[in-house]
């Protein structure tokens, strides 16, 4: 058995002369819950439709439980359940009959297993209504329902959590570490909501202009991020602790907060500065780590680009 | 692999559930209806067949337009609303799943001239007399060519030759509509071919240059070979011109197929 799920090598699509993705590399394990994050149009749609024959790959291929979805489609396709951007449904049938339209598509899908999905998203209230009487969130919902009918082993989702309510996202988020958790189904993520991402996924890539630019591991990067932190210091006189501490030897800046020094180093630091400033009578309301989000990191290694 | 029949099951579902398809059968009955009253109502010295021929030449093609219009929403509407990423995510090959919709289009079309038919002999069964031959000299308009067949039989032809023309018309709205991904321009032509093409394009065939003998729309209206295998009109033979109708067939399957195939979905 592969140990990856997926493995998209050297994967280049170009429309007309634009190179939309560029020598994309990448592999996720069995049961992973994988983040694809980068900023508008640079290219996590266009991969995704690439991963499930939505569109042709100009060069390179993407396997899939081993099995290349350019040379053999059916196979590869077998495994995967999917939601690319909405989630759109026939409008004009309920959403039992939108799931009885996808389960006769693949086999092995009994009418209990239709069931047991519907309640599984808590749609049974509605599930019987015409589509075109659901909100956003519930299609969302039936959605999910059909992309993982037939039990798949890798589940591609494009920004589920669009038009979700918080407690919707939560939920979602909840269950999809329980797939990868207790059954193992590897989940690959697209989303805007990047601290979504950083709650949710195991590793995250960072693609921008059809580039991948970073793989991150996401617990790691959040401790790298607290061991060599900004540390945040509240006074009640600034210029008096810049002073005190720099007799401490300990370097520390004012910010554009009224009040707030900053200070850099770990827990050890924290604790010598607390005692310094004290020792020199003035008084600390709060001192905390300034944690750096995923999102921060993302934006500090896109440069904060916007559409390109 | 599941069952191929699942996949037209599902379009017979999607083309069944919609209410459309009641307003397609009240038009088509309720015309019948009210058409064969009147004339009931006014003269009905006339025999049944007549006023069934008549009723044909004169609605057949409303049979063809919804028959169009539910082939052609098959492709595009799936590519309008997005659900064509639903579909082809599917263990099935794109050839198959395209054949599943031309079926279910096919399927359709026989449906509703059979519902036309049933309805157009039942009530002018109900409402004029089935076995005179009626008022004679009308009779002889109308069956200027009965070739020695029943009136019964002569319908019947008709309406496999009217079919014909409707498979023909599917085709090629299913062609356009897989090619443009859009009813509107589809259903556009086919109304074109049904109403310009059948009427006034078959005066083409009076020139007598060769090449406009291998013309598809010189071929499309069939009905001229109901009463017998050599037209009237023009001496061509059926055979010839279904051996034409095959060729265009070919070439617009094989173009329809290969372009679902190569298209990268981005809608
Ligand atoms: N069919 C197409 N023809 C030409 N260019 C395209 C096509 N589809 C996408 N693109 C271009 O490819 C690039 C990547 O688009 P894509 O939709 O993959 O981005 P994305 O990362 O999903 O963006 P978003 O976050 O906005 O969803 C964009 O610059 C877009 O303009
Ligand atoms: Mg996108």
């Amino acid at each position: 058995m592969e140990d990856s799920i997926v493995r998209i090598q050297n994967v280049t699509k170009r429309i007309g002369n634009r190179t939309i993705i560029d020598k994309l590399t990448l592999e996720v394990p069995r049961g992973e819950v994988f983040g694809f994050l980068g900023p508008n149009g640079s290219g996590k749609t266009t991969t995704i439709r690439m991963m499930v024959g939505l569109m042709s790959i100009t060069s390179g291929d993407i396997l899939i439980d081993g099995h290349s979805i350019s040379n053999d489609f059916e196979k590869a396709i077998g495994h995967v359940g999917a939601i690319v951007e909405n989630p759109e449904m026939y409008k004009y049938l309920t959403g039992y009959e939108n799931l009885i339209h996808f389960a006769r598509m693949i086999p092995g899908v009994s009418a209990h297993r239709v069931k047991e999905v519907v309640a599984l998203v808590g749609m049974e209230g509605r599930i019987h209504d015409k589509v075109k009487t659901y909100s956003l969130g519930m299609r969302q919902r039936l959605g999910v329902a059909q992309a993982i009918l037939h039990k798949p082993k890798l589940l591609i989702l494009d920004e589920p959590t669009n038009g979700l309510d918080p407690a919707g996202i939560r939920e979602l988020r909840d269950y999809l570490r329980g797939l990868s958790r207790q059954e193992g189904v590897a989940v690959f993520v697209s989303s805007h909501l990047l601290s979504e991402m950083e709650l949710m996924c195991d590793r995250v890539a960072i693609i921008q202009s059809g580039k991948l630019i970073d793989i991150r591991n996401v617990q790691q990067s959040r401790a790298a991020s607290e061991a060599a932190g900004r540390i945040l210091i509240e006074v009640d006189n600034p210029g008096a602790a810049i002073e005190a501490l720099a007799a401490a030897g300990q370097q520390a800046e004012s910010t554009e907060h009224q009040g707030l020094l900053v200070i850099v180093g770990d827990k050890e630091k924290a604790a010598a500065a607390n005692a310094a400033l004290v020792q020199a009578g003035i008084k600390v309301y709060g001192i905390r780590a300034e944690v750096k989000s995923l999102e921060d990191q993302f934006l500090e290694m896109t440069g904060g680009e916007s559409v390109g | 692999m599941a069952d191929f029949f699942n996949l037209i099951r599902n379009e017979n579902m999607k083309t069944f559930r919609r209410p459309r398809l009641y307003v397609m059968l009240g038009l088509i009955v309720g015309l019948i209806v009210i058409i064969s009253g009147i004339w009931a109502f006014n003269d009905n010295s006339f025999s049944m067949w007549e006023v069934s021929m008549v009723e044909t030449t004169t609605l057949f093609w409303i049979v063809t337009i919804f028959a169009v219009v539910v082939a052609s929403s098959s492709v595009a509407e799936e590519f309008s609303t997005g659900t064509i990423k639903l579909l082809l995510i599917r263990p099935w090959s794109r050839s198959k799943i395209l054949l599943s919709k031309y079926i279910s289009s096919l399927l359709f079309a026989f449906f509703m001239t059979v519902i036309f038919l049933l309805a157009l002999l039942l009530v002018n069964w109900l409402l004029f007399d089935a076995f005179s031959g009626g008022n004679s000299q009308q009779a002889a308009m109308l069956f200027t060519e009965l070739g020695g067949h029943s009136f019964f039989e002569y319908i019947m032809r008709y309406f496999g030759l009217t079919f014909l023309n409707t498979v023909m018309t599917v085709t090629i709205s299913f062609m356009l509509s897989t090619i443009f991904r859009s009813n509107i321009l589809a259903i556009g032509l086919a109304l074109f071919i049904e109403i310009v093409v059948n009427n006034a394009l078959q005066l083409l065939a009076l020139i007598p240059n060769k090449w406009v003998d291998y013309l598809l729309f010189v071929h499309l209206n069939l009905t001229k070979y109901a009463g017998s295998n050599v037209s009237t009109e023009d001496g061509m033979t059926l055979g010839f011109s279904l051996s034409v109708l095959a060729v265009y067939y070919v070439l617009f399957i094989a173009l329809t197929w290969y372009i679902f195939n190569k298209r990268d979905v981005a809608s």
